[in-house]
């Protein structure tokens, strides 16, 4: 077992609308070790990326209460000059959209050596070109030195998102948060993103956070996964577990509504309902219930808790024990390869 | 019967250059590409981003125009007709973007009766007894006439642009990447939904996607398009059983697997499937980088090799 990295305890971040604060994630705790990559998915408004930003300390206007614990220090009582020098540092994010996330007016060299400059202030110009070249060489871009000059718009996406990861790895960080960081790029360079991600894993022994929505990168990727709804996690496991034993009907439906290759369904499971909006979240009883209407609410819990069912398998409200899938859906999946 | 024939289509684009302004190369966007799809079907475009996938589907509409080439519909010719008969009634579009595609000023009943106010002549009453009707036939409730596009859900919202769609009775619906804004949830929403009203109502569909795994549950037949041109085409079977070229094969490699229990023989798999694509690049590509012309391998499955092989 290796350390923990990172350890949040009962984190809620609110966000205030007219008069009232309303809890985006809510009573989240989480452990990132190291050298692992723990996965959090969910459909949007589920507060996965607002978990993120927490983590970041990007929310300058929210309420946060709970803590952030990155080795000794919480993240959430620290000052912004002391998160600044931590921030791109020992913790850094690949952010969504490439093309937003840089600079259009910078060449792609300066935008790397402004974080090495940032934390390594002593640096001289030459040290910091060197160690841009060799970062782009690192995220495998082919010629780094013609890219070193280059802008932003004269990349394709894929090289794009490997100039955000050259950034983000910049400075050696130990904990990595990347936020949906395929999700804008084709099959094949997605493939080549998240190869690159696993290796710089290794490499750096980092504990990396991977924020998506799309299930199957995360049973490519993972060895951990958190699964979000509403705001609150309702399940954590490791990635076998989930994928062949998930308990909650949350994650259950989602694997059951995507459609693969290996697999052809003449029907693909619908979720009832929509994701809640935060202000008409269901402050109390499981969130999931109105979703899941044919079980009983008796079924549930008032007060849903995390209950871990094996070593390291937690389940949020006891409804998983009585769940079941309408009929139909599951009878008219046929598997092609059988 | 095949409802559209697309023969040899080709969308060039000029490249503008040196002092005059004088047309120096083009972008062949669709290079010679042919099609038939059969009244009743769902047909698979797939390509990566700039395959030419979009500027297909929005040349049979007539929202481009085409450099050269025949796009028949039922046997008529309206490749090379001009204006707005073009996109006549029987072929609608779905749109990929829920949130761009649906005007914010107008009210759900208006964006709807849009397409019969432009088609039909129907009084204020049938009118509204129509679009009742399509928004039921689309699963939404009566109360959704008055109200704006931002009071309604992603896949709410995608469910009004179907019903749009559907509002002329249409025979061929082109719909451009019609989920791949939606959360996977959603998603199963709205293709279980497409699916349903193709039955009812006998729609062909010509369905454009990146996403393998959608094109797998939705379509009978499916085209691969790289750099404008076709790559392969065959039945889902053809296509997802038995890959041909070997871009096809690697495309196919690329979709992440969903057993983290298969992760090492997928990495193993994949590098076989990397190393056979650099050692075999010269004998499928051309030397611009192309694909060569289509040569069928079976009565459904046509891939795109070289002359002699």
């Amino acid at each position: 077992m290796s350390e923990d990295l990172l350890k949040i305890e009962n984190l809620t971040t609110s966000f205030r609308i007219d008069d009232d604060y309303y809890a985006a994630v809510d009573h989240v705790s989480l452990r990132v070790r190291k050298n692992e990559i723990l996965a959090i998915v969910g459909e949007s408004g589920s507060g996965k990326s607002a978990l993120a930003y927490s983590i970041m300390g990007l929310h300058t206007r929210a309420k946060m209460e709970g803590h952030i614990y990155y080795g000794e220090q919480d993240l959430v009582e620290m000052p912004a000059n002391q998160l600044n020098k931590l921030r791109g540092k020992d913790i850094s994010m690949i952010f969504q959209d490439p093309l937003s996330a840089l600079n259009p007016l910078m060449t792609v060299g300066r935008q790397i050596e402004e974080v090495i400059l940032l934390h390594q202030p002593t640096s001289g110009k030459a040290e910091r070109k060197r160690q841009a070249i060799e970062l782009l060489n690192k995220v495998g871009i082919p010629r780094p030195e013609v890219t070193y000059l280059q802008y932003p718009h004269e990349l394709s996406g894929g090289m794009r998102q490997r100039i955000v990861i050259a950034i983000a790895i910049a400075n050696g960080p130990k904990l990595l948060i990347a936020d949906e960081p395929t999700t804008a790029l084709d099959v094949t360079i997605q493939l080549q993103i998240l190869d690159l991600i696993r290796e710089l894993k290794n490499d750096m022994e980092a504990g990396i956070i991977l924020i998506t929505h799309d299930l199957g990168v995360v049973a490519e990727m993972a060895d951990r996964v958190a699964v979000m709804y509403a705001g609150q996690i309702v399940e954590i496991a490791d990635i076998y577990t989930l994928v062949s034993n998930a308990k909650h009907p949350y994650t259950k439906s989602l694997l059951n509504s995507i459609p693969t290759v290996s697999e052809v369904k003449s029907k693909l499971h619908v979720i009832q309902g929509i994701v809640p909006s935060l202000k008409n979240l269901p402050r109390e009883g499981c969130r999931f219930a109105p979703r899941i209407p044919w079980i009983e609410s008796e079924k549930h819990e008032a007060h849903p808790e995390m209950h871990e069912i094996a070593e390291g398998h937690f389940v949020r409200c006891t409804c998983y024990k009585h769940f079941y899938f309408p009929a139909q859906s599951e009878e008219d999946s046929e598997h092609v390869n059988s | 019967m095949s409802i559209l024939e697309i023969k040899d289509l080709k969308v060039h684009y000029p490249i503008r250059g040196g002092i005059f302004r004088t047309v120096v190369d083009h972008v062949r966007a669709v290079d010679g590409v042919n099609m038939t799809i059969k009244a009743g079907q769902t047909y698979g475009l797939v390509g990566e981003s700039g395959s030419g996938k979009t500027t297909m589907g929005r040349a049979v509409i007539g929202l481009n125009h085409i450099s050269g080439g025949s796009i028949k519909f039922e046997g008529k010719e309206i490749g090379h007709v001009k204006g707005r008969s073009r996109f006549g009634r029987d072929i609608q579009m779905i749109f990929q973007d829920p949130y761009s595609s649906l005007n914010p000023k107008k009210r759900v009943g208006d964006i709807i009766a849009e397409p019969l106010r432009n088609f039909e002549k129907l009084s204020p009453q049938e009118e509204k007894k129509r679009v009742h009707e399509l928004l039921e036939q689309v699963g939404l409730s009566p109360e959704s006439f008055l109200k704006y596009p931002y009071q309604f859900s992603g896949g709410q919202r995608q469910r009004i642009g179907i019903a749009r769609a559907i509002a002329l009775r249409p025979k061929l619906i082109i719909a451009d990447e019609p989920v791949s804004a939606l959360d996977v949830s959603v998603q199963a929403q709205v293709l279980n939904f497409m699916r349903e009203i193709q039955r009812e109502l006998n729609l062909t569909f010509l369905f454009i996607s990146h996403d393998l795994g959608i094109i797998r549950h939705m379509c009978d037949k499916i085209g691969i398009m790289y750099k404008g041109r076709y790559v392969e085409e065959g039945t889902a079977n053809d296509i997802f059983e038995s890959p041909q070229h070997i871009y096809t094969k690697r495309l196919i490699a690329a979709i992440p697997d969903i057993d983290p229990r298969q992760r090492e023989q997928q990495v193993e798999f994949r590098r076989s499937v990397q190393e056979e694509y650099k050692e075999a690049h010269q004998r499928y590509f051309d030397e611009n980088g192309l694909v060569y012309p289509l040569k069928p391998v079976s009565d459904t499955h046509f891939v795109a090799l070289p002359q002699k092989g």
